[in-house]
């Protein structure tokens, strides 16, 4: 009897490097992703529940821009957050006019007319197998100014170092993508601490008070939600790189679960907390893993996401403002 | 007693003479079966210091939030500074200097009170992302000025040490009291208050009195304020209007309106008609609440229309 309830833990994942470096480009991924939600949930109290839905759009627009479209890489990835934030502002003007929890529907249901639209556009996004069909047809390859600049600071960068082989191949977008999320969050942490942040709180805490005081709350939420759609969609080409292709499943609603769990888990209001917060969330979830369950890999994951959620539930019992937030700036349940 | 308090006639109240800064007329408003307001209108000269009385349910704070821009009105018109704002959105009309504070304080409790006061000050370049970018320079200019003239202002609410603390943390009257020196900070021409009294000590309260008085005579500033305490009212307005079941009965000098019969009857619900006890009266419907608007002839006109007439 035993035999059959072997827990076994494998401590080799520790020193794997190139594991590290994959959870380390999710976190960050899902760092800038949740970067939106922070400024959305966090500063302006927009339940966008919606954010999966423009990581889609950052990643396919920026895709078809270059393969299909054929433009140059740096010039399609701004186009791409240009066009996340242009669809943000259409769906945030019927929508920021809802209450709260409605908006959620709202931005749930956006998200997953998107996800399932990409899924049957086959012609235009690749369908069911994803932007891979789209490159092979055009014969061009999203990731390949990519690839070229990877490994030139492979060979400059890390090799030097001593970091090289194929443990580190993906270092170098660990790198970029961890420098732009620092870079974003120091930004935005700035931005909020502005006249301009000062009326999104104010519009978190009571919309009639700050209409009554002159500002135009309405536009306060859409312009927070333009923002955290172009985070999203910024999210979406690191996710492209990350991966090589993407097919709709990355953008089902679940990913932008995880993204407030990661708000909770690093604390409302908090920038800083994203990172720490999207740091220890894919640290826990991906380090699940070691655990050697007598288990289906279906039930393994199922399992990896109930102990994730057991964490959560202590975190709200014992340190309800997240592991950065401040107390005094709680949003939720309050 | 029965002499009618006559409403546009009244000729002491200080700066009645001068144009009426706000001018509602005929407004209705209802909420499915019921209707709030059934055809209140007046005029408030600028730089008046207007009580709006009545009983609950008199339809005072709908009445508020339809002149502030927080309710459309079904019908009526509402001119402030001459200028119809009927429909216009509520933060447009405290752009335009007419700012209102809730009969239920709205402290923004998770910001500090300094950022309370600091968000009302009008013309912040930085509250702009275009403006935050590229007018740095005025952005902080006007950051340092509107700093300091908040603080001037909790101290003079005695709010100066709280300065720092978060807005949640105040005790009821002094988020009040915030919300009184918030709405100064928005630089108004206009104030509604709305039961600014309530839940306030009476040290405290009768500063703030002072200060409204003080801002009417060196500023000019209008104000208009629902309130229950009689003894301000009586004390502080220069007229008094009356509202009950959605209209309004009486405008006039406090001493005349104390002593008008229909005052008397609109707050003990009778409305004329003895039998019918208080309270059932309030749940009268839509229609009733009209035959009897029309009933009380002795009612006096909506003051409004005739206002530009005199």
């Amino acid at each position: 009897m035993a035999d059959s309830l072997v827990l076994g833990i494998s401590t080799d994942f520790l020193t794997a490097w190139n594991f590290w470096i994959g959870v380390g480009i999710l976190a960050g991924i899902y760092g800038i992703f949740t970067l939106g939600l922070q400024l959305n949930v966090g500063f302006t109290g927009v339940l966008n529940f919606g954010q999966a839905g423009f990581m889609a759009i950052g990643a396919y627009s920026a895709v078809i821009l270059v393969v299909d479209v054929g433009l140059p890489f740096f010039l399609a990835l701004p186009i791409s957050m240009v066009i996340t934030m242009i669809v943000g502002l259409l769906i945030g003007l019927p929508a920021v006019r809802l209450r709260s929890d409605y908006l959620a529907i709202a931005t749930i249901a956006f998200s997953e007319v998107i996800r399932i639209s990409v899924q049957n556009l086959r012609g235009l996004t690749g369908g069911n197998q994803g932007t891979i069909n789209l490159e092979l047809a055009n014969n061009r390859f999203f990731s390949e100014t990519w690839t070229s600049i990877s490994s030139w600071m492979s060979e400059n960068l890390f090799d030097p170092i001593g970091l090289t082989g194929n443990e580190y191949i993906n270092l170098p977008l660990l790198v970029v993508i961890w420098a732009f999320l620092a870079i974003l969050a120091f930004f935005l942490a700035k931005l909020v601490r502005t006249p301009w942040g000062r009326v999104l709180r104010a519009v978190r805490e009571d919309e009639d008070a700050a209409r009554a005081l002159g500002k135009n709350a309405l536009w306060y939420k859409l312009q927070s939600l333009a923002i955290a759609a172009a985070l999203g969609g910024v999210a979406g080409w690191f996710l492209v790189l990350a991966q090589g292709s993407v097919s709709q499943e990355a953008f089902e609603p679940i990913f932008t679960f995880t993204g407030y769990a990661v708000l909770v888990l690093g604390g409302l209001a908090s920038f800083p907390g994203v990172l720490f917060g999207s740091f220890i969330f894919w640290a826990v979830y991906e380090g699940l893993r070691a655990l050697e369950l007598p288990l289906t890999s279906d039930k393994d994951a199922a399992l990896r996401f109930v102990l994730v959620g057991l964490v959560l539930i202590l975190l709200m019992a014992f340190r309800p403002q997240g592991v950065m937030g401040k107390k005094e700036e709680m949003v939720l349940g309050d | 007693m029965t002499e009618p308090a006559s409403t546009t006639a009244t000729p002491a109240a200080p700066g009645a003479g001068s144009a009426p800064i706000l001018e509602v007329d005929s407004i209705y408003k209802h909420f499915g079966g019921i209707r709030a307001v059934n055809g209140a209108g007046f005029s408030i000269p600028k730089g008046s210091i207007t009580a709006l009385i009545g009983p609950n349910g008199a339809g005072k704070t709908t009445l508020f939030n339809i002149i502030t821009g927080f309710y459309k009105a079904d019908s009526g018109t509402i001119l402030y500074e001459g200028e119809s704002i009927f429909g216009t959105p509520s933060y447009e009309i405290a752009r335009r200097g007419m700012v209102r504070t809730f009969q239920i304080t709205k402290a923004l409790s998770a910001m500090p009170v300094i950022d309370n006061m600091m968000l009302a000050a009008p013309n912040q370049p930085g509250e702009n992302l275009i403006g935050l970018i590229g007018r740095r320079r005025a952005n902080s200019r006007r950051e340092a000025e509107v700093a300091e003239h908040a603080v001037d202002l909790l101290e003079r609410f005695n709010l100066a040490a709280k300065k720092d603390d978060y807005a949640g943390t105040l005790s009821g009257g002094q988020r009040k009291l915030l919300e009184l020196a918030r709405a100064l900070m928005a630089e108004p021409r206009t104030v509604l208050l709305d039961e600014p009294m309530a839940g306030i000590n009476p040290t405290l309260g009768r500063r703030l009195l002072e200060h409204m008085h003080d801002l009417r005579e060196t500023q000019e500033v209008t104000f208009l304020f629902i309130e229950h305490d009689m003894d301000v009212v009586m004390e502080h307005s220069d007229e008094v209007i009356v509202m009950a079941q959605g209209a309004n009965v009486v405008k006039g000098l406090p001493e005349d309106v104390r002593k008008d019969k229909r005052v008397i009857d609109a707050y003990l619900g009778g409305g004329g008609s003895r039998d019918e006890p208080g309270p059932e009266s309030r749940r009268r419907d839509a229609s009733a609440a009209a035959a009897e608007a029309d009933s009380a002839e002795a009612l006096p006109p909506p003051v409004a229309p005739e206002d530009p007439s005199s």
